[in-house]
């Protein structure tokens, strides 16, 4: 139990931490925008602005995915849930917050593989992969980069797609510790900030 | 199974799980996700993750965040209230008038930002309170706010139809434009009905009385308010339709805008600031996630083939006419509309019912329209509308769920026949883009 509520605060405090930060995020994209239609207007056109708003949006949602969750922004469909008592809520969410977990499992398995695609590696186990550039049996090949003027590398870009989700997946769990928590007689509160 | 099952199979389980009331994104992508997994094996997997990949390269995705943060920047820093005042000075002498000035307010609160959130909190916070404390009707100012902050996604900038553009495929630039007439007529016709029941029932709008001691002067000093959105609104579309700037440049445009003219007038506070950054990052992510699941169901959609399958079986097994069918997509749009979340009805919904359109020889443009309107009707129908329970959380305590309800009746009605009245003369919608683009 106290390491459920551990855990539980522990993710909280990062991913409110990292969403604080991500946040502010709007601005860098806004200021790329506002440069891009500046130099497009003044200036040469410059080239990189267009995918960096995109890169930079990416990490926008992703990294800022999991404070999302905590402040209770994504939607639910309250037909009935709304109506229910905190108890119903947590035992259905229980069985319900499964599909998310395979859903993001999904998602950040793929995300894995197209980050090794990236790195240059074009089998079919990239998590052996991973740990063989850990132990040196493997090494970093031809690096993929965009099919733009610009060329950027796209690694990294889909490095912090790994980390958001992964903190995502972090956080998902830690509400299922919560509602596990709560139907143990526990008070959390639905909504933090 | 066949394809139509297997697609028929899906939607139903998903309906269930967005019923079970799951986050929205995990509910549609979870069921994405087991059946990629399921039909395909091995390679399909990676369909949810490549949604994200095409996601990123969704470049008009990225006025997202700006028009959202443009709304909280607006309805958070009560930028609103001198143009509130505006309209109440002027309008406030005859009977109704402030209701058909809330209209106006909610026109112009619309053409600087692109959902109807923003509206909505302005309406229900500045004038909601304004107008019953002056003793005009409950059910008709509820009704009033609902429906005129409804006109936020048809009046460019729209935040629904930069949806519908990367769906359908269609220039952003012709399908804003298309939206002002439709948009400028319904607010008309809301202003008609609230001058005709006033005129048989003077009681439910009154005059208001204490306008005399207002001089001419500090009225024509009030009209510099309604310059407000239009600097707002020029710096964003000027730009844009000359060509200088592209939409998702311009939408930062409009954002930074609303910034200096809130800094400049006092209203800033770095509370405020804070307030706005983060729940411009709560909706965008709400947002995003959602479309990036919706995404993936429909990659698992398109590979079953289930739109040819679905157009087959109305035009072909059924014999109906193109007509027949876009009314009755119509319909069960509404319908579906009362139940399932706005945004999740969208990027669900489009994907199937726009390719369906395009293949009956319809306009997409003139279409896009339509399907504005009607989700402007969705999001206003009981049992589940949006509006209905940000209305209930932003109105004052006096308004009940019921009021808000029937509230809404003659208005969805108003909406509804300037929806079949844009089916009839698609020239309403089409003139204007016609005319700004002609060859």
């Amino acid at each position: 139990m106290k390491i459920l509520l551990k855990y539980i605060s522990f993710v909280d405090a990062i991913n409110i931490w990292i969403g604080r930060v991500v946040m502010y995020g709007l601005f860098i994209l806004m200021l790329i925008l506002l440069w891009s239609s500046v130099s497009k207007t003044f200036f040469t056109p410059s080239l990189w602005t267009l995918e960096t708003a995109q890169f930079a949006m990416v990490a926008y949602y992703m990294l800022g995915g999991p404070y999302s969750i905590l402040m209770g922004s994504n939607v639910r469909m309250d037909l009935f849930y709304g109506e229910w008592s905190l108890r119903r809520k947590a035992i259905t969410d229980l069985f319900t917050v499964l599909f998310l977990i395979f859903y993001l499992s999904v998602l950040l398995y793929g995300a894995i593989g197209s980050t090794a695609y990236s790195l240059g590696y074009w089998g079919a186990d990239p998590i052996n992969f991973f740990f063989g550039l850990v132990t040196g049996s493997e090494e970093i090949g031809r690096l993929e980069r965009s099919p733009t003027s610009w060329r950027p590398y796209i690694w990294p870009i889909k490095a912090i797609m790994v980390t958001g989700l992964f903190l995502m997946l972090a956080q998902v769990l830690s509400e299922l510790c919560k509602d596990i928590a709560r139907l143990l007689g526990h008070d959390i509160p639905e909504v933090k900030e | 199974m066949n394809q139509e099952h297997i697609a028929l199979f899906m939607f139903a389980s998903m309906m269930l799980m967005l019923f079970s009331g799951q986050r929205v994104f995990g509910a549609i992508g979870a069921i994405a996700a087991i059946a990629a997994i399921t039909l395909w094996g091995v390679g399909g997997q990676d369909i949810p993750f490549s949604a994200a990949m095409k996601l990123m390269k969704w470049y008009p995705l990225l006025t997202l965040p700006m028009f959202i943060f443009m709304g909280y920047v607006l309805s958070e820093s009560k930028l609103a209230d001198d143009l509130y005042r505006m309209f109440h000075v002027w309008f406030g002498n005859m009977n109704g008038g402030l209701a058909m000035g809330t209209i106006g307010l909610m026109v112009l609160i619309s053409a600087m930002n692109g959902l109807s959130v923003a509206g909505m909190a302005i309406g229900a916070t500045i004038a909601l309170p304004e107008l019953l404390r002056r003793g005009y009707d409950k059910k008709m100012v509820t009704g009033v706010v609902q429906a005129g902050s409804s006109l936020g996604i048809l009046v460019p900038p729209s935040v629904v139809l930069v949806l519908y553009a990367m769906i359908a495929r269609q220039p952003v630039g012709q399908l804003w434009l298309a939206g002002i007439l439709p948009g400028l007529m319904m607010a008309a016709m809301f202003v008609i009905y609230i001058w005709i029941r006033c005129r048989i029932n003077p009681e439910l709008g009154p005059v208001a009385d204490d306008l005399d001691t207002v001089t001419r002067e500090e009225k024509i000093k009030l009209l510099g308010a309604g310059a407000l959105p239009l600097i707002i609104f020029a710096s964003m579309m000027v730009p844009f339709l000359n060509g200088w700037t592209s939409l998702v440049e311009s939408s930062a445009l409009g954002a930074l805008a609303a910034l200096i003219v809130a800094l400049l007038k006092r209203r800033m506070t770095w509370k405020i600031f804070h307030t706005c950054t983060k729940q411009t990052l709560g909706i965008s992510c709400m947002f995003m996630w959602i479309i990036l699941a919706a995404l993936g169901f429909g990659a698992v959609f398109d590979g079953l083939g289930a739109v040819k399958a679905i157009d087959t079986l109305f035009t072909d097994q059924l014999g109906m006419s193109p007509w027949m069918i876009l009314i009755l997509m119509q319909l069960s749009f509404i319908i579906m509309g009362t139940f399932l979340d706005d945004t999740a009805m969208l990027v669900i919904v489009a994907p199937l019912y726009v390719p369906l359109v395009g293949e009956l020889g319809f306009d997409l443009i003139w279409y896009g329209i339509l399907y504005t309107i009607t989700t402007q009707i969705a999001y206003m129908t009981p049992p589940f509308g949006y509006n209905l329970f940000l209305m209930k959380a932003m109105a004052p305590p006096e308004i009940s769920l019921r009021d808000i309800y029937s509230s809404i009746i003659p208005f969805v009605g108003i909406m509804i026949l300037a929806l079949i009245i844009v089916m009839i003369f698609p020239q309403i919608a089409l003139w204007l883009p016609q005319y700004a683009y002609q060859p």
